[in-house]
């Protein structure tokens, strides 16, 4: 069976819900026990897909606008970005663009972005329509779903579940060789059903995983994109 | 293939794009200096990244073709790290401040060049003498190898040369790259050797059954070997020369104390300094991140990094904490930490971790936080504290002891308290422990008392097994009246040492009894009537063969008493000197069965004997033959049975002994002589001796126990018996003669 190891990092301003929208994600995983120490900032899961495993590391990022600048920092080599947006705030969604044109100036390889709306549950006071949203993401190839952190288990799965396909999409291309791949024989796909986030002890454990970026790829290797000068 | 790689490795790179709107300079100047529309970066010498790619790379392309031979001269950047902000209120002072640390660090350098140079003078000497090259301790290979033992007991030996082999090649190579290459080369080379070393993994059949977790804990083990030792060398891989790492740390480390007035309400962090475990978790943190500069191998720096983030975590009062709280707090707790050498820190982390692990994972995480609140803290303006540009200004400008006083006093309180508490914990353990030894002290005096008693019970038992009976001993007529001369005065005397018998007698038995044994038993058969003479006589004849009774006999000769004393010995014994315990042993028994007369009637023969010795005696004699008949009743009591015992002429040896005991308490202590001293007591137990030869048996067991407290009985014993007998035995000899 397939592995992939991907990092995620999730950016948005601040007050979009990106931790709740982590926190109810894990929540789910942890449902047992949702273990304070870990917080919501840092975690690894396993997601399950048809014929492979996606090891997901998810970095989530301060939305403060004053550590907007050490975002670099988080996103750097990062295989996919959860770009979420406020529904009901113009100015989220329009951040979102900033993160998409900095995202694509400084990372080099290819990135998988998801754009998500978040607080769904809010249509009253909803500001971004979501064709509007989905256009854009369309625009910059991005997917594009609408979740309530609150409400909605299902749209929050299906967020990571595809951003999960389509980075398994993209390790196939081997566009990225960041992005570390190897077979794994040790994995029963009937045991654990399709597109369910599984806990990695590693999280608890405080393991440190260690997927293998390519020197290269680490110092902004030579890989040339097109969005960079 | 590489491209600036210090830029690319330094945490300050990643800052680059977004600090744009903080410069404030006109777009136009930011631009790249090719004119190719996209911005430019200072740290790319004004060029956007693709041009100065291709400009590096036609550089380098030039420098192989002119100087590939060429070592590399150490490149001197003053830009990577900490830049102090141009436009910051401050920056005037901190301008000379730094020019000053420069200075010194300058001074540093070079004294630091210096001695790495004689350090590098000395490995090529070593590597002249012996070895070619410069040799690696041998304790880190030893290290390694028990290391190695108690990490992966279940991997082969050779996969342990194997990563010792590796660290050895790795050390080596940095240790020779070092001076050549320039930090940020010599990184990139550090980093292609874990590569090579985890290809090696993959490759290797020593490592076919190696899981893959292990091979990365195998990476960290060699990393951490590799990196401890080196990072022990001066100016080689942490903070190396040709760095100004040492300058930012210092530049830090004053920015940090300026930044002193930021609180808690200033980062928008919900930190409460009057709760306790507020305080304890920030100071947990504290010490891990201080703790961070201990810590010798990139990866123990990270994993304290990740430690001091668990407690920063667990400080965000939100659960479960976002980075929106994660990221302040951290930020609030390094400025109240203020690290030592953070940047260096950071930089040695940043150049020489295994890079797989410093990009993902955990560590990872919190370690990018850790940058970003690095960067946070260079970069901090007044909006980015939202405060209004003045405040922030009246803060800076104020002396760096005033603020922060609160959280300070608050930490070192805290501080206070853990050291009471581990003061408090260790006294606890103090008192547990004396406690155990008190209980312990307890129980040995309870056993000391069980002990005792049951000493006291065996005793008892014995002593009610056998009682004291004293049978009434009957001296020979003609014997009495010698006698009566002398006990009628010592009859009180004789009355004490009998109740002193038992107790005494425990004492006194056990020597000559171990040295009797044999003659006991040997003079068993021979005497059947009265088997408690055995010992006595045993004693006696002990006594008088430790006793050289000629020395003895001239003195007795001088007193008239005595002298017929002696003289009935020497009648009865065929050699004085050595067979005494025979004919002694005959006058007691001839003694004792006379006394018992009219109970028993001992053999004829010894009769026999006993009456010609005696009537030849008494025939001397004559005025203690009518001794006797005056006072019949008495000598049947013990004490005067002992007297007479004592006194009796025929044994001749205790007499002996007596006297010798009497001369001995003249002549010197009780204490001094005891042994003598308890001669004449044996001498009284003859006349107990009816105890029976069960007790005397027993004795010797108990004695060693009894002992102590005997001991003063014994001493008071002979000093009743001995003493006064000897002013009184005189008068009593005196009377007759």
């Amino acid at each position: 069976m397939k592995v992939i190891e991907a990092k995620i990092v999730v950016l948005g301003s601040q007050g979009v819900g990106k931790t709740s929208l982590v926190v109810r994600y894990i929540g789910k995983m942890f449902s047992k026990h949702i273990s304070p120490t870990i917080g919501a900032s840092f975690f690894t899961c396993n997601i399950n897909l048809e014929n492979a495993r996606v090891k997901l590391q998810v970095w989530d990022t301060a939305g403060q606008e004053r550590f907007r600048s050490m975002a670099p920092m988080y996103y750097r080599n990062a295989n996919a970005a959860l770009l979420v947006f406020d529904i009901t705030s113009v100015n989220s969604f329009a951040a979102i663009k900033g993160w998409v044109k900095e995202l694509q100036s400084n990372v080099p390889e290819a990135m998988v972005l998801s754009v998500v709306g978040n607080k769904s549950d809010l249509e009253d006071l909803r500001a971004v329509q979501s064709s509007e949203a989905a256009q854009f993401a369309a625009s910059i190839g991005a997917q594009y779903c609408e979740t309530s952190a609150l409400h909605d288990q299902q749209g929050i799965d299906q967020v990571f579940l595809n951003t999960a396909a389509a980075l398994l999409k993209l390790s196939n291309s081997n566009l990225v060789s960041s992005l570390r791949s190897y077979d794994s024989a040790d994995v029963d796909p009937d045991k654990i059903p399709t597109g369910t986030p599984t806990e990695e002890d590693a999280t608890h454990t405080g393991k440190v995983e260690l997927p293998a970026w390519s020197i290269d790829s680490i110092a902004h290797g030579h890989v040339q994109k097109n969005m960079c000068c | 293939m590489w491209f600036g790689p210090n830029l690319q490795r330094s945490y300050k790179y990643m800052m680059f794009a977004s600090k744009m709107p903080s410069l404030r300079i006109d777009q136009s100047d930011l631009k790249c200096k090719n004119g190719c529309d996209y911005f430019g970066n200072p740290q790319w010498q004004g060029y956007c990244s693709k041009c100065h790619r291709e400009q590096m790379q036609r550089q380098r392309k030039a420098e192989k073709e002119s100087s590939a031979t060429l070592p590399k001269p150490e490149q001197k950047k003053p830009e990577r790290g900490l830049r102090i902000p141009s436009h910051s209120s401050f920056s005037k002072f901190e301008e000379k401040r730094l020019r000053q640390s420069e200075t010194l660090k300058k001074a540093n350098l070079l004294k630091f060049s210096v001695f790495k140079k004689s350090s590098t003078d000395d490995h090529d000497h070593s590597a002249e003498k012996r070895p070619p090259e410069f040799k690696i301790p041998g304790i880190v290979n030893e290290g390694m190898k028990r290391d190695f033992r108690t990490r992966f007991p279940q991997l082969g030996p050779a996969v342990d040369r194997d990563s010792r082999l590796f660290v050895h090649s790795f050390i080596m190579d940095v240790i020779k790259c070092a001076n050549v290459l320039s930090v940020d080369e010599l990184s990139e080379r550090v980093q292609r050797q874990y590569q090579r070393f985890m290809k090696h993994m993959d490759t290797s059949s020593h490592f076919a059954n190696v899981e893959a977790d292990t091979k990365e804990l195998l990476m960290d083990f060699v990393e951490k070997h590799a990196m401890t030792y080196l990072h022990e060398l001066p100016s080689v891989v942490f903070s190396p020369s040709g760095t100004d790492d040492e300058r930012l740390d210092r530049a830090m480390s004053e920015r940090i104390q300026q930044l002193s007035w930021v609180g808690e309400r200033h980062l928008e962090c919900k930190l409460d300094r009057n709760n306790p475990d507020c305080r304890q978790l920030l100071y947990k943190a504290i010490s891990e991140l201080l703790g961070m500069d201990s810590a010798l191998s990139p990866g123990d720096k990270l994993s304290r990094v990740r430690r001091c983030c668990r407690h920063v975590l667990r400080l965000c009062s939100a659960a479960p904490a976002s980075a929106d709280d994660l990221l302040p707090a951290l930020i609030f707790t390094v400025l109240k930490a203020n690290p030592p050498r953070l940047v260096s820190n950071i930089n040695f982390v940043t150049r020489f971790c295994n890079a797989q692990r410093l990009m993902t994972g955990e560590g990872g995480y919190y370690f990018t936080n850790l940058c970003c609140a690095v960067s946070f803290i260079e970069n901090l303006t007044a909006e980015s504290l939202n405060m209004d540009k003045k405040e922030f200004d009246c803060y800076m400008a104020m002396p760096a002891s005033i603020g922060g006083s609160a959280w300070a006093a608050a930490l070192s309180l805290c501080g206070a308290v853990r050291e009471a508490d581990e003061q408090r914990a260790h006294a606890q353990k103090l008192l547990t422990h004396t406690h155990n030894i008190h209980t312990r002290a307890e129980q040995l005096a309870a056993n000391a008392q069980s002990f005792e008693e049951q000493i006291a019970k065996k005793v008892q038992d014995v002593l009610t097994k056998t009682p004291l009976e004293i049978k009434p001993r009957r001296e020979l007529p003609r014997l009495g009246n010698l006698k009566e001369i002398n006990t009628a005065p010592l009859i009180d005397l004789g009355t004490t040492t009998a109740q002193e018998e038992p107790q005494t007698k425990p004492e006194v038995t056990p020597e000559p009894l171990a040295a009797t044994l044999l003659p006991t038993e040997s003079t068993e058969p021979n005497i059947t009537i009265q088997p408690e003479t055995e010992p006595k006589l045993n004693i006696l004849g002990f006594e008088v063969i430790e006793r050289q009774s000629p020395s003895k006999s001239p003195q007795n000769l001088d007193q008239t008493w005595d002298l017929k004393q002696t003289s009935s010995l020497e009648l009865l014994t065929p050699s004085p000197l050595g067979f005494t315990p025979f004919d002694s042993r005959s006058i007691d028994e001839l003694m004792t069965p006379d006394e018992f007369g009219t109970d028993q009637l001992p053999p004829g023969l010894s009769n026999i004997n006993y009456d010609i010795d005696l009537s030849d005696f008494s025939g001397d004699n004559s005025i203690a033959e009518e001794a006797p008949k005056s006072e019949p009743k008495d000598p049947f009591s013990p004490e005067a049975l002992r007297k007479i015992t004592t006194f009796d002429p025929f044994a001749p040896q205790t007499s002996k002994g007596f006297e010798t005991a009497l001369d001995s308490f003249d002549e010197f202590s009780f204490v001094d002589q005891r042994k003598q001293e308890t001669d004449p007591f044996e001498v009284v137990h003859r006349g107990q001796d009816p105890f029976s030869p069960v007790e005397l048996s027993k004795d010797p067991f108990f004695a060693p126990e009894k002992q102590s407290t005997s001991i003063l009985d014994d001493n008071d014993t002979p000093a009743t018996a001995c003493l006064l007998p000897s002013p009184i035995q005189p008068q009593s000899s005196n009377k007759p003669t």
